[in-house]
């Protein structure tokens, strides 16, 4: 006990101690696990062979998985396009309305998150549907279209339900960012000769630039790997990534290829990070 | 209109609500003056710089700078620039960039813009600092940044809300004359808000003091210090001693009666008095002077005021000695005297004295 309160590092340390225990546990060893096993052979009723090889490496390239992989990074890129675009102004509104309200903006934001994402994207599915969806039946009892609109079983679909599900993350640290803006700059702003959309895009959005890329990171990295999204609204015939890696566990039993695919996403999406940092510092970065 | 102002206030009015920030302010600031806007917090001061900047719309009046109507103009649009009392310098700009923005807004040449920003910087004297971060600089620093940025597009008139608040006493001391030094050196027209009185009546060519959204007095420091024109001036201003008194005639000389039944005459009385009111005297604490009771019956001038007194208690500050006398009708004054003579014989708690001043520096003002 001496010993401790005489060495603080020690007591931050041991503080420390038990989450990171927790994330080397259940975050690196999972990890750990399938990195090895995108290296083994499969076994018959799942599980691996203890024998090395490069296969599932390959087959990942294999143009039909290979094809899969890129649309979803399309999909992904979209989405986070898309989700930006809505997520920014209506940030930028809950920012400026005046400080009792937003609370009660917010609050509203995430009011979606209390049912069950599940629920959520199958009213999708009766809005969306081909034939029977709500949105196709009431525009051709108006007589507005002869053929049901392509609105389900595709990406955009896809698309549509994951801008959907990730609005809020989205919206939430660009307010942050737009939140703590002093007013008093973009006065000084104005001041100096700048019209307001000059102000705009030399000093609001430089400034939430962290905002934009914490959000876009949070919309992106789970659009990537989305499973459930695609597999209710793309109907079967629009999958992504996400989908093929979990059958290859669920369905084909096939775990040292669903090991490789995971492990090549990952890298990716590394990948993609960094150059999404190293872009975002260009613009000017507060440090 | 005869002249042409700088910035001319016409009966400018600002409501929040049902909150009135100005109230019927009307101003008329010179070109190449430096005018401070003097008052308390929440005074209005700061809201009339505001909508001379263009931050604010006035929702009565009319705003004019040179002469040229403002109206619903936007700031851009202004020949007016602000240094901003938190600085408000661009945390993601580099010192350089923050003060060729303005002169990039209005496209200026790229090579005239790098002239100015290094005449700007050798102007604040931080000519190494051009390409660090705002945050990387001391309070001084940022303080002279934001205004070189403001300087550096040259202006008609600069507007400085509280711009020295937030440095520490001896950097506002040297800040204050480098301003006013710097004002001069440029000739700009400079509007200056603060609540420090010392540093209005330090800087400025002439001060409006205001108080609840009203302009209670416009003048230069020291007829504002000297002669103020009511009890809030008086008070807000410098130290002084209000003494409770009735009016017993105010022409040809006026002539007031204290608590005590005493009797004295005034340099001047506030319009709108009236024989047999009550009021308040004003002198200024350095105008006093202590007498030993038979110093006093010497005295023979009609001119000097005499009241008796007893000494309260003294407070030595250095220069001078500050000595509380209770008046025959229990008011206490404070009466500032110079250390002068280290070997004069001091006054003593309790002992019996003859408090005067001469009668031109009292005013009788409205309670």
């Amino acid at each position: 006990m001496e010993r401790l309160r005489r060495h603080p590092e020690l007591q931050a340390w041991l503080i420390l101690a038990i989450p990171v225990i927790f994330l080397l546990i259940f975050f690196m060893a999972p990890l750990l696990i399938v990195f090895v096993y995108s290296f083994l052979e499969r076994g018959k009723y799942g599980g691996v062979e203890w024998v090395f090889t490069l296969d599932n490496i390959r087959r990942v390239f294999d143009p039909l998985y290979f094809k899969t992989f890129l649309r979803s990074f399309y999909i992904a890129i979209v989405t986070t396009l898309i989700t930006l675009g809505l997520g920014y102004p209506l940030a930028y509104f809950i920012a400026k309305s005046p400080p009792s309200r937003r609370n009660a903006l917010v609050f509203a934001l995430m009011i979606p998150f209390w049912t069950n994402f599940l629920i959520r994207t199958y009213a999708w599915v009766m809005l969306l549907r081909t034939h029977t969806g709500l949105i196709n039946v009431t525009l051709m009892n108006w007589g507005l279209i002869d053929k049901p609109l392509p609105l389900y079983g595709n990406d955009f679909a896809i698309i549509l339900g994951l801008v959907y599900g990730w609005l809020p993350v989205m919206v939430l640290p660009i307010y942050a960012a737009l939140e703590r803006l002093d007013e008093s700059l973009l006065e000084a702003a104005r001041d100096l000769y700048a019209s307001s959309s000059k102000a705009f895009w030399r000093v609001t959005w430089p400034l939430s630039i962290p905002g934009v890329v914490a959000g876009s990171m949070l919309v992106f990295i789970p659009s990537l790997g989305a499973f459930v999204t695609p597999a209710i609204l793309g109907g079967g015939k629009s999958i992504m990534i996400g989908n093929i890696i979990s059958n290859q566990f669920l369905g084909a039993h096939d775990w040292p290829f669903g090991s490789a695919l995971s492990m090549v996403m990952m890298i990716a999406m590394l990948i993609a990070t960094l150059i999404y940092f190293r872009w975002t510092k260009k613009s000017e970065l507060v440090t | 209109m005869s002249e042409t102002f700088a910035v001319e206030l016409q009966d400018v009015v600002k409501r929040f609500g049902d909150v009135t920030a100005v109230n019927h302010v009307s101003l008329q600031i010179k070109e190449g003056e430096f005018f401070s806007l003097l008052g308390p917090s929440g005074c209005g001061k700061t809201t009339s710089l505001r909508m001379i900047a263009g931050f604010e719309m006035p929702t009565d009046g009319a705003i004019y700078i040179y002469g040229e109507r403002q109206g619903y103009r936007p700031p851009n649009k202004r020949p007016v620039n602000t240094v901003f009392q938190n600085y408000a310098l661009f945390p993601h700009m580099t010192v350089a960039e923050n003060i060729a923005f303005g002169m990039q807004m209005q496209k200026v040449p790229k090579d005239e813009i790098k002239r100015r920003v290094d005449e700007a910087l050798a102007m604040v004297r931080l000519s190494n600092m051009a390409n660090r971060k705002p945050k990387q600089l001391s309070g001084g620093q940022q303080q002279r940044i934001a205004l070189a940025r403001a300087l550096v597009n040259r202006p008609k008139v600069l507007l400085l809300d509280e711009p020295l608040g937030a440095l520490d006493l001896k950097l506002r001391k040297a800040m204050q004359i480098e301003l006013k030094a710097l004002q001069e050196e440029v000739g700009i027209t400079f509007i200056y808000v603060t609540h420090d009185q010392e540093e209005a009546l330090t800087m400025s060519d002439r001060i409006a003091v205001m108080n609840n959204g009203i302009v209670h007095q416009v003048g230069d420091p020291e007829t504002i210090y000297e002669h103020p024109a009511d009890r809030f001036v008086a008070d807000f201003i410098g130290e002084t001693n209000f003494i409770p008194v009735k009016v017993l005639s105010l022409s040809p000389t006026i002539e007031v009666e204290l608590g005590s039944g005493e009797k004295v005459t005034a340099g001047w009385a506030e319009e709108g008095l009236a024989v047999g009111d009550r009021a308040v005297l004003s002198i200024r604490p350095e105008k006093m002077d202590l007498l030993e009771l038979h110093e006093a019956a010497k005295l023979k001038s009609n001119d000097v005021a005499r009241v008796r007194g007893k000494v309260a208690h003294l407070v030595y500050v250095g220069t001078d000695t500050r000595h509380s006398v209770t008046l025959g009708d229990g008011t206490e004054v404070v009466v500032r005297l110079q250390n002068i003579h280290i070997d004069e014989e001091p006054w003593e708690i309790g002992e019996e004295t003859i408090v005067t001043w001469n009668a031109a520096h009292a005013r009788v003002l409205k309670e």
